[in-house]
């Protein structure tokens, strides 16, 4: 990636339509979310009722009044004022994927969340990434794309936020326990998407190979691949249950998603567990 | 230093041989680069340790490689050089070098061998000693010792001598040597001649002989002249000289006037071949060659004394007026058939004159005129006008009549007679047989004293018996008069074309007067002017070249006292030719004993290009293995990579191979269908290549050997012409045939379909031959289709017969291919004809030519039909 933010956007300016629209075919697929269905603070008519002396003379609706003998009251619907919040890990190893024909674990990150973010919006929720304005309305998926590929900034999360996090979590464990730590002070709950190459989790490489993480200058120089598959199996285990763990400390609830999975079912979980969350 | 055939340059390179295996052990040694993969969760696997260490060392195959390229690179240093003659033990050394005009053909294969027989020996440190079998002054002693590069430089520097070797001579010299060699290289050119089995015989008593034969030997002119129908030359080969070729005759200065063609039919070692010239063009012819082949025999001579007499014209000077000059017509009149020259008496007779032309003159200086007496009595012919001042003043020595004070006028105002015409010529006259014009009138004359005639001869009278030509011989010499002026003053004999024919004939006369040969008319001695080398160039005489005394320069044959070359003797030109005129051209047959080789195949080959190459190779594959192993392969999945590798790897030859078998498409080929009859099919292919021979020597287009093909089977789209004769009972094609014709029409190709009936009744109707081909409509060919101007232009088209009748795919039809034809169906023959089995061979060939063109450029020439209109456009005022 080049240093210039404006620059990256472009470039992924040009992959802005296809991952919008693998969301909107993933979303029109999943089962759907519909409003509040009960009156409420909201921009939408909902439903007119008779006016009850209690309401006062500034709620009767006029127009519809003078039509007939009775008062009634316009009212609209309820509207959440719940804001979900992504956040897309911007490293480097998370834009790679270990065959062309797999899309990368950043582009299937951005589906799930435009994906999800289009199921919320469709429902009247906010929708935003993490320190940028939160979005709403018909417009607000096509802004919440153009926010994705803005750099991202490792800002404050507000109070409690409905906060998804997308990555794949092969940071150090530390740098989780901060960031969620952070998070999770600031009273916000959520999930933790862990994306994983097939690669990372089949390892299918032989003989004599310097494993060089994209982007750091972490290396790793085995002799023999093959006979390595067991001991790596074991330590990503290791490291996968201990995020899960501190997810689950600090509210975060953990799905498990590969890329050469279908996307729909890892859609239907998200979104069954940002509903449960919301209650 | 050599190993068999091989010969290292720098055999201390080998020495490196002895370091492959610590190369190997190092090379095992060093693991190949680990591939290379990104992986983000390289953290996890950070401190993993496996027990063994795959690949850490190089497989072995890609060790040999590496060590396989290394030796090659080591042997390459080494410089070798494979060479066949290496296989003999080098030791004394004895080159033998036919080094006459008959191996100047092949004389740089012939060089390259002996210089490699010489390197050979130098490496060998032996001495060489050298035989060269053309006779040379002085002789060169074969006994003489040299060492390898003073024998090299030397053979650089020799050349081929303008005439033939004396091998008998040679082997005389080598007896007197009496030496033994090692090693005996005989580098022939292949002909046989009269010593040729003494050398032999002698060269085998000294020790092993190899000869070094040319694959096709010299071929020579044995007689060459100027004929009015143009240059006419004797060919004369050995039975594996080239058989085909082309003459052209050339001026002094190498300016190509013409050129005609050469052809040995079948196995005939003579020939004659024609430049086609016209008269005033083949006179100045001065030499005739062979094209392309070098060699001093095949250049023959035309000495210019031979046909252009040299002929001074004495000036009275006053150049002002050209056209009023008594010179003039004299001058227009003979400058194609002599070489002219103006200037004084003595400054003509200085340039060794043999004919003097001197116009009306009054009193000649006594000076002058004993010279001219002189002269002439020496065999000078002598040409006088008549005119004002000659009749004016008395007669003097030298006028074959004597004259009458005054002219003789008629016609004039105060005169009876009329002007008279010109009577018919006497028998004994050399003008006997001009038919003498009606429209020439002479007005005046200068009359003789009817005594003096007596004494001379009468060449032309008047219609009344006075003479108008005298000539009268004085001593070896001859003196004609004119007695009219040489202008129109007098007469219209100066315009007439009798006047040019009568000069001519009189110049026959010039050095030569009296019957005797022009090398007794004039004395001297044979000096040369310009000598042949032994490739055929002409180059100045040098100036310690001896005179040839006349009677030697009679019998001389080409040697060294005697060069071949142009030789002048008191103005007349005469050559000593390279090639005799009884020249034996015949292939060399050597004893058993003697092995035998090709030029061209002892040369020896330097190794190390071919050594780097494979080197260099063997790294380029190296280089893509370690990629492999390293994954660094990244468009290619390694299978690819495996069969680029085999790709690289494979020979090459496998190319050469294929493109040496017979595809059809490597060069232009004729076909023909193969009918079936062997006597139809015989013809056929005859017919062909004898068109192809024909196309090969008057144009660019060099066919290969006839293709017989057949319909049904073969891939007709490789050849542009294709020639189908009707067979005895012709049948209707296959489906599969018809498909194929079809197909070849449709795509461009010509097909000439020969129904063969010409001039017979019970005509073949090509209706089943072509029954089932999608023919396209016909129209007769006219003078105005392309066939008719492709190359040559033609009214008919000849073929065994000479009426016949030919039809082509109308143009409308074939608008699809711009209005090319595809078929032409005629009944001519034409392979019968081609082949010289009937008929006028020469327009048929003609035809074959057109039709060949057309089939390759199309309607090219079409546009000549427009040019007419085209010129008359644009001479049209704007």
């Amino acid at each position: 990636m080049s240093n210039s933010p404006r620059l990256d956007a472009l470039a992924l300016a040009g992959d802005l339509p296809g991952v919008l629209l693998d969301a909107r075919r993933l979303a029109a697929s999943a089962p759907g979310f519909h409003g509040r269905r009960r009156a409420g603070q909201g921009e939408d008519f909902w439903q007119y009722r008779d006016h009850s002396p209690e309401d006062g003379a500034r709620l009767v609706d006029w127009r519809r009044s003078a039509r007939g003998d009775r008062y009634f009251v316009r009212e609209r619907e309820r509207e959440a004022a719940q804001t979900a919040w992504f956040w897309i890990d911007p490293e480097t190893g998370f834009n790679w994927s270990s065959d062309a024909k797999t899309p990368t674990k950043l582009r299937r990150a951005r589906t799930l969340a435009l994906a999800l973010a289009t199921l919320l919006a469709r429902g009247g929720e906010r929708v935003g990434v993490l320190g940028h304005a939160p979005r709403r309305g018909a417009n607000a998926v096509d802004r919440l794309a153009l926010d994705l590929a803005a750099p991202v900034t490792d800002a404050q999360a507000p109070e409690h936020a409905c906060l998804i996090f997308f990555s794949d979590f092969y940071a150090p464990t530390e740098t989780w326990r901060q960031r969620l730590g952070a998070a999770a002070a600031s009273g916000a709950s959520g999930a933790l998407v862990a994306i994983a190459d097939p690669a990372e989790e089949i390892f299918p490489y032989r003989g004599r190979t310097l494993f060089q993480a994209p982007g750091a200058k972490m290396e790793a120089l085995v002799g023999r691949a093959e006979s390595a598959r067991e001991e790596y199996s074991a330590r990503l285990q290791q490291h996968r249950r201990a995020i899960r763990e501190l997810g689950a400390r600090a509210g975060f609830e953990t799905m498990q998603y590969r890329t050469d999975h279908s996307p729909a079912p890892a859609l239907a979980l998200l979104s069954a567990l940002v509903a449960e969350r919301r209650g | 230093m050599n190993f068999g055939p091989f010969l290292f340059a720098a055999p201390g390179a080998l020495l490196a041989l002895l370091a492959l295996p610590a190369l190997w052990w190092l090379m095992r040694a060093t693991p190949p680069p680990p591939q290379r993969t990104p992986f983000p969760p390289a953290r996890l696997l950070q401190g993993v340790q496996t027990q063994e260490h795959a690949r850490d060392r190089a497989p072995w195959w890609l060790l040999l490689l590496r060590a396989l390229a290394a030796a090659l690179l080591i042997l390459a240093f080494a410089r070798p050089t494979l060479s066949p003659g290496a296989f003999v033990q080098s030791g004394r050394t004895l080159i033998v070098i036919d080094d006459g005009w008959t191996a100047a053909p092949n004389w740089s294969e012939a060089r390259d061998v002996a210089i490699a027989a010489a390197s050979e020996a130098e490496r060998a440190d032996a001495p060489v000693f050298l035989l060269l079998t053309a006779p040379s002054t002085p002789p060169r002693d074969p006994g003489e010792a040299l060492t390898g590069a003073d024998a090299r430089a030397l053979i650089t520097r020799l050349e081929p001598k303008p005439w033939r070797p004396d091998r008998a001579d040679a082997a005389a010299r080598l007896a007197r040597s009496r030496a033994k060699y090692d090693r005996i290289v005989w580098i022939s050119d292949g002909l046989d001649d009269a010593g040729a089995q003494a050398l032999a015989s002698e060269l085998l008593q000294r020790g092993p002989v190899s000869a070094y034969l040319p694959t096709s030997t010299a071929r020579a002119l044995i007689s060459g002249a100027v004929t009015p129908e143009g240059v006419v030359v004797e060919a004369r080969r050995a039975s594996n000289g080239p058989a085909s070729g082309a003459v052209a005759a050339e001026t002094s200065d190498g300016r190509a006037l013409g050129a005609g063609e050469l052809r040995f039919r079948g196995d005939e070692l003579s020939t004659r071949a024609r430049v086609a010239l016209p008269p005033e063009i083949a006179a100045r012819a001065a030499r005739v060659r062979i094209v392309g082949e070098q060699g001093a025999g095949a250049v023959r001579l035309l000495p210019a004394g031979s046909a252009r007499p040299f002929v001074g014209l004495i000036d009275p000077g006053g150049a002002g007026q050209p056209l009023l000059s008594d010179l003039f017509y004299v001058q227009r009149a003979l400058s194609p058939y002599a070489s002219l020259q103006r200037g004084s008496v003595q400054q003509l007779l200085d340039a060794r004159a043999q004919a003097l032309v001197l116009p009306d003159a009054g009193q000649i200086s006594p000076l002058d005129s004993a010279a001219i007496e002189q002269w002439v009595e020496r065999g000078g012919l002598l040409v006088r006008f008549a005119g004002p001042r000659l009749a004016n003043t008395p007669s003097d020595r030298l006028l074959p009549v004597r004259l009458r004070q005054g002219v003789r006028s008629f016609g004039g105002a105060l005169a009876w007679e009329a002007p008279l015409a010109i009577g018919t010529f006497p028998q004994d006259s050399p003008f006997a047989g001009l038919s003498p014009p009606a429209d020439v009138a002479v007005r005046m004359q200068v009359l003789a004293e009817p005594s003096s005639l007596l004494e001379a001869n009468v060449w032309a009278a008047l219609s009344d018996q006075s003479p108008l030509i005298t000539a009268r011989v004085r001593g070896r010499g001859l003196i004609v008069l004119f007695h009219v002026s040489a202008t129109p003053a007098w007469s219209d004999l100066p315009l007439s074309g009798v006047f040019v024919e009568a000069l001519r004939r009189t110049l026959a006369f010039a050095g030569r007067a009296g019957g005797a040969s022009p090398n007794d008319t004039i004395g001297g001695q044979f000096i040369a002017q310009r000598l042949l080398d032994g490739f055929g160039a002409l180059s100045t005489a040098p100036a310690d070249t001896r005179p040839i005394a006349p009677e030697a320069f009679a019998l001389a044959q080409p040697s060294p006292t005697t060069p071949p070359g142009l030789y002048e003797r008191g103005g007349v030109s005469d050559a000593i030719q390279a090639a005799r005129a009884d020249e034996s051209l015949s292939r060399l047959s050597l004893p058993s004993t003697i092995a035998r080789a090709g030029l061209g195949a002892g040369a020896a080959r330097p190794l190390a290009g071919w050594l780097f190459a494979a080197a260099a190779i063997f790294l380029a594959a190296d280089l893509l293995v370690a990629l492999l192993l390293a994954g660094r392969l990244p468009r290619f999945r390694r299978a690819s990579a495996a069969l680029l590798l085999l790709l690289v790897a494979a020979p090459i030859e496998r190319a050469h191979a294929q493109a040496a078998a017979s595809d059809p498409t490597q060069a232009l080929r004729l076909a023909y269908v193969r009918t079936g009859e062997p006597r139809l099919d015989r013809l056929s292919a005859e017919g062909l290549a004898a068109l192809g021979q024909a196309l090969a020597a008057r144009t660019s287009v060099e066919p290969g050997t006839p293709a017989a093909i057949n319909l049904e089977s073969d891939e007709l789209s490789a050849y542009p012409f294709i020639y189908w004769p009707a067979p005895s009972a012709p049948r209707r094609l296959s489906d599969r045939a018809l498909a194929n014709i079809d197909r070849y029409l449709a795509i461009g190709g010509l097909l000439l379909v020969d129904t063969r009936d010409g001039g017979r009744a019970d005509a073949r109707p090509a209706a089943s031959m072509l029954d089932g081909v999608d023919a396209p409509p016909l129209e007769p060919v006219t003078e105005q289709h392309v066939v008719a101007r492709a190359f040559y232009l033609m009214r008919s088209f000849p073929g065994r017969v000479a009426n016949t009748q030919l039809w082509a795919e109308t143009a409308l039809a074939a608008s699809a291919r711009d209005g090319v034809a595809s078929i032409f169906i005629g009944n001519g023959d034409w392979a019968a004809a081609w082949a010289g089995a009937g008929g006028e061979r020469e327009l048929a060939l003609r035809f074959g030519i057109n039709l060949v063109m057309v089939a390759l450029v199309g309607n090219y020439k079409a546009d000549q039909v427009h040019v007419p209109a085209l010129l008359e456009r644009m001479g049209e005022p704007r």
